[in-house]
């Protein structure tokens, strides 16, 4: 008679990125969510009591800013995703189907220098660049173009300008490695076959690469939406977004319940969708759970 | 007939890892028992400089402890994390507002008086005011920093920061994470208004002084006023003054004849500190008046001890007399935190767009 089932060498070798999830996300995550529905900290604070008044707060929004910030903070996401895939896909593409190592290897380098600098140090660069007297204002005044400094920075605009160029490398390095793994006889068959370049490209690679677009762009999204230096340095007054919130509650307001409310509320809302864009893509390619 | 008394190579190792065990468990409370470990928050900056490099290592030396400096903010977050039998500070330095907020959780005590910390009987009446929970052993006054290049004349009054020329180039801070900010919030209820509360009043002044700069931090209005980017701002008096001497810089501090609004820094003890005799004597010693003048002196704040003699061109800009004492207003921040959260809801949205 045997005894029980050995859990397999995969099992073992897993178990400590399962072990570091457990630590570092569900755990804190769990507490979070706790916190969320207490008047305080009930560890520390005996009168603390079990309540919804967070979540009601941010329902009823009679501050009339938490909607906002929710909005503000998925459109960010949204729209610094896409512009990203649009940057990063013609990259990705072309390092991929790159035939010269030492080029491949050039074109990986410069795309993975910006990473090996601080994101403080980017968002400060950037802000040297489309601050008022920075160097495209100063340059279009110096030229006679402009008159008044180009409202480049304290905006969503230069919000969504310095996280793009912060997350395009997570996009294009998610996607090379898909697409690399497409097999180009593929798109030559289709071409042999009448095909022009673009509509082989349409029809054969583009839904070859949609789970490395998925990948890629859930990877940014995620980053961009709980990105808290760059739109606190480059929003200004004028940008609001929830991860913002939540450091102002935390931070200077004291309160890490309505801090962990909105928290969980983030993670919610993001999570459909996540799980909308996923069935979206995934009805397309005509496959099912890509992801 | 005398037995070998041989120990064998097993019996060593044993003995030896029995030794360490025993070695490695008792020693940091043989260790505690000598010396005990004050924790305490403190700035950084200059005032950090002077605190590690002269101060607490005196203050060790004195008292036969060591400390434990937290220069990290933010401070009492990390406060309400812990648990309160056993605090992760001793002794909570911050500005007025948030001695308040912790004093509202029950983190810190309400008053420290002469009882414990002798020289309290020496401060003077605003540094253990009721607007004060724990004691103040600084402050500095809230006015107006301009430029002195751009042919602004000095300012008088509060109004003077709406002066239209001024349009883009005024400077104050985001309310909700500045106690600065939200000090001249209070002050522009009391200057259009019928006073600090009137905060109807105030959110309409806000609304005009649009166009303005606005930054997180005292240092960042430092920058943009010494970088020329705004010619007047929401300043402390130490903000400017500090760049005196070979230092020089073209600007100046103002105080309007409104009154100036006291940033206090306040020194407080946990109720669960275990080394709270310690923490006492720490309150004391920075109280004490040649510790006092020392870092008065360094970051030119105005000192709490009325006994302290400064040099003449400290003692002739900072608020060292009971005449120019009665120029601070301090700030109700219980009345303050108590609305914060629609304040900063409202004020977010004056100011956004």
């Amino acid at each position: 008679m045997t005894g029980g089932t050995r859990p397999s060498p995969i099992a073992w070798l897993v178990a400590p990125a399962a072990l570091l999830f457990v630590l570092f996300f569900v755990v804190p995550f769990g507490v979070m969510a706790m916190m969320s529905f207490y008047s305080g900290n009930p560890v520390t604070n005996p009168n603390a009591f079990a309540t919804t008044r967070h979540y009601e707060r941010f329902i009823f929004d009679t501050a009339g800013i938490f909607h906002d910030a929710l909005w503000s903070t998925l459109r960010i996401g949204l729209v610094t995703t896409v512009v990203a895939l649009l940057i990063g896909y013609p990259l990705a593409h072309w390092m991929a189907r790159m035939q010269s190592r030492l080029g491949h290897a050039l074109v990986l380098m410069a795309v993975i220098a910006p990473m090996l600098t601080g994101i403080v140090v980017r968002t400060f660069a950037w802000m040297t660049i489309l601050q008022d007297k920075g160097v495209i204002n100063t340059l279009l005044i110096q030229w006679g173009l402009i008159e008044k400094p180009l409202p480049l920075m304290y905006n969503e605009f230069g919000t969504v300008v310095a996280l793009v160029h912060i997350y395009v490398p997570f996009m294009v390095l998610t996607l090379t490695g898909v697409i690399g793994r497409i097999d180009e006889r593929l798109e030559q068959a289709a071409r042999s076959l009448g095909a022009g370049r673009f509509r082989a490209f349409v029809e054969v690679t583009l839904p070859l690469s949609l789970p490395g677009i998925l990948a890629g762009s859930l990877l940014v999204f995620a980053l961009s939406i709980s990105a808290y230096v760059t739109p606190s340095l480059m929003g200004g007054t004028n940008v609001l977004t929830l991860p913002m919130l939540i450091a102002q509650q935390v931070g200077t307001s004291f309160n890490p319940n309505f801090a962990g409310a909105l928290g969980v509320i983030l993670l919610l809302v993001s999570l459909v969708i996540v799980v909308a864009y996923n069935r979206i893509l995934a009805r397309l390619s005509g496959e099912q759970g890509m992801a | 007939m005398v037995a070998r008394n041989t120990i064998s190579r097993r019996q060593a190792l044993r003995t030896g890892a029995g030794l360490a065990a025993i070695a490695a468990i008792g020693a940091p409370s043989i260790l505690h028992a000598q010396t005990r470990t004050l924790k305490i928050t403190t700035w950084g900056g200059k005032w950090g400089e002077v605190m590690k490099g002269t101060v607490l290592p005196a203050f060790e030396k004195e008292f036969k402890c060591t400390v434990s400096a937290d220069q990290a903010f933010p401070f009492v977050p990390k406060l309400q994390a812990s648990p309160k039998n056993d605090p992760i500070y001793d002794v909570l330095h911050t500005n007025s507002n948030e001695q308040w907020n912790s004093f509202t959780e029950g983190l810190v005590m309400e008053k420290i008086t002469a009882k414990e910390v002798p020289n309290v009987a020496d401060v003077y009446p605003w540094a253990a005011s009721d607007k004060i929970v724990g004691v103040a052993i600084f402050t500095s006054a809230i006015g107006l920093g301009f430029r002195t290049d751009k042919g602004l004349t000095k300012p008088t009054s509060w109004k003077d920061l709406a002066d239209p020329k001024l349009a883009g180039a005024r400077g104050g801070y985001i309310i909700p994470v500045n106690s600065l900010g939200q000090c001249h919030l209070m002050m522009l209820g009391k200057v259009y208004g019928k006073g600090l509360t009137d905060l109807d009043a105030a959110y309409k002044a806000l609304e005009a002084l649009k166009p303005i700069k606005l930054v997180d931090f005292t240092g960042q209005m430092e920058k943009m006023l010494l970088s020329g980017e705004v010619s007047m701002g929401v300043i402390h008096d130490s903000g400017v003054y500090r760049y005196e001497g070979p230092n020089m810089q073209p600007v100046d501090f103002a105080s309007p004849s409104e009154g100036v609004m006291a940033l206090e820094q306040v020194l407080n003890v946990t109720p669960g500190s275990k080394v709270k005799d310690l923490a006492f004597g720490y309150i004391d010693y920075m109280l004490r008046p040649d510790v006092q003048k020392m870092l008065a002196e360094a970051v030119w704040y105005s000192p709490a001890n009325k006994k302290v003699k400064l040099d003449a061109k400290y003692d002739e800009k900072l608020l060292t007399t009971p005449a120019k004492v009665a120029t601070l207003i301090q700030p109700d921040w219980k009345w303050y935190n108590a609305r914060k959260e629609d304040i900063d809801a409202r004020v977010t949205k004056i100011l956004k767009g």
